[in-house]
């Protein structure tokens, strides 16, 4: 069995080229986490009229906050919770 | 030429693999590379560490404390034995006994360094200080072992640390992410439990209300029953004691209780949907087993169904700011337990529901 140095050589590079696209991938991989963003949830006892904002240091479930903008009553924070951060589309 | 260099680095090649094999020294390559591996996680993780020191510490200092160093070595280092288990008998009764006293202490030592602030704020930086100190503890635990496995050369401690290190990184950074519901008083996944037992109480009509070891109990009627709802005081960080509360509480009412309900948050299986819920039978509640058994005690000594509800999800979603999806599961739990409340008793029927997790965020 003989090789050619030629042969030999490109392997190598053939082999380091595949290793970078592995490890590039791989590094790729680990940096898509996925992250979120805190809402708040109200909602109008009277009216049953729901909004969603951003949460806002010091809220709580259960706290009266802000006034419906349908029936003018005292809304209520039902939830506090999390949602993904959808991905901002490309610009083309 | 051409082919003799090529003859040449082939034989080279198989010389240097053939010494490898015989005399070992591909391990130790490979030992160094996982070390260098473990190190660079290790480094991780002192990043986190020194990020969340310096978190608490400002929150710490925001507080009034002045040397906020000294209270979070101390809250570090703090520790509970755990109960001889090889002599069994009442070994509930000092678990329980150890427990309480370990809270006790350490809610001392803060009140100690952290003074006149209100419980809720006192909850939430005793728990990130318990956080903190769960991951220094993770760090020291990781570097014991690799200077161990270094120090002996043993590289088969090394491989399990390696082959172990991406699943421990993972918890690490899932503490690591908690801490900011935890500084914030945000809801977090566990509290599916006493949210649902919240909805309950908002939507019942209150009879009465009592709070025992941070535990609030509250009767009302709803659908025609008599509920007691039991669940953890909130809104600040705190998981109460609901087992010994719910056991005093059947005890008080001789036994006259119809059905309990114990709803908590669950692991799920890789696989299986977030937030889906699921009814059993038996005593929901993750504690160690003081709490759990005091439940199934009194179930069990007036004969009463004891029923489960869970709320799925996995260890991450658990500790960190609640998901959407499981809010909607804790509504779709809410319908759940009035249903089951409803096909399982008669009107006029006495029952015993307890919302179990911790309480942060939500009140009641």
């Amino acid at each position: 069995m003989s090789f050619n140095i030629d042969t030999i050589i490109y392997t190598l590079i053939i082999t380091t080229i595949v290793m970078v696209i592995y490890l590039y991938m791989e590094l790729r991989k680990k940096l898509q986490k996925p992250e979120y963003d805190t809402k708040t949830l109200l909602k109008c006892p009277k009216c049953g009229y729901q909004i969603e904002k951003n949460y806002e240091l010091g809220e709580f479930i259960g706290m009266v906050k802000g006034k419906c903008p349908k029936c003018n009553t005292p809304m209520k924070i039902i939830a506090i919770y999390v949602v993904e951060k959808t991905l901002k589309p490309r610009k083309t | 030429m051409e082919t003799d260099w090529t003859t040449l680095i082939t034989q080279l090649i198989w010389i240097i693999f053939f010494i490898m094999i015989f005399t070992g020294a591909n391990q130790k390559i490979q030992m160094k590379l996982w070390g260098i591996d473990i190190r660079n996680k290790l480094s991780l993780i002192n990043k986190y560490l020194l990020e969340d020191r310096n978190k608490i510490e400002n929150i710490l200092r925001n507080l009034g404390v002045e040397t906020p160093s000294v209270l979070i070595r101390r809250a570090t280092n703090f520790f509970t034995i755990d109960p001889v288990s090889i002599e069994p008998t009442d070994i509930i009764k000092r678990m329980d006994h150890l427990i309480r006293i370990s809270d006790k202490s350490f809610r001392n030592l803060v009140s100690l360094y952290v003074k006149n602030i209100d419980k809720y704020e006192k909850s939430l930086v005793e728990t990130s200080l318990s956080i903190y100190a769960a991951i220094n503890q993770v760090y020291k635990i990781i570097r014991h072992y690799l200077l161990l496995a270094e120090k002996e050369n043993n590289w088969i401690l090394l491989m399990q640390l390696e082959l172990q290190m991406p699943q421990i990184l993972k918890i690490v950074e899932t503490y690591h992410e908690a801490l900011d519901p935890f500084t914030k008083g945000k809801p977090i996944g566990d509290s599916a439990g006493p949210l649902v037992a919240y909805r309950l109480i908002e939507n019942g009509k209150i009879v009465s209300k009592t709070v025992v070891e941070e535990t609030s109990i509250t009767e009302l009627w709803m659908d025609n029953r008599r509920i007691y709802v039991i669940k953890a005081e909130g809104p600040g960080s705190n998981v109460g004691r609901p087992g010994h509360v719910l056991a005093d509480l059947v005890e008080k009412l001789n036994g006259n209780v119809d059905l309990i309900i114990t709803i908590d948050a669950a692991l799920k299986l890789e696989g299986e949907e977030l937030g889906e819920i699921a009814e059993g039978v038996g005593a929901a509640i993750g504690d160690p087993g003081p709490e759990k058994i005091a439940i199934e005690r009194a179930a069990t000594k007036y004969n009463i169904p004891l029923r489960a509800l869970i709320i799925k999800m996995d260890f991450k979603d658990a500790i960190y700011t609640m998901k959407k999806e499981i809010f909607e599961a804790c509504e779709r739990a809410y319908d759940y337990t009035r249903r089951l409340i409803r096909e399982l008793t008669p009107p006029n029927s006495t029952i015993i529901v307890a919302g179990i997790g911790n309480t942060i965020g939500v009140p009641g």
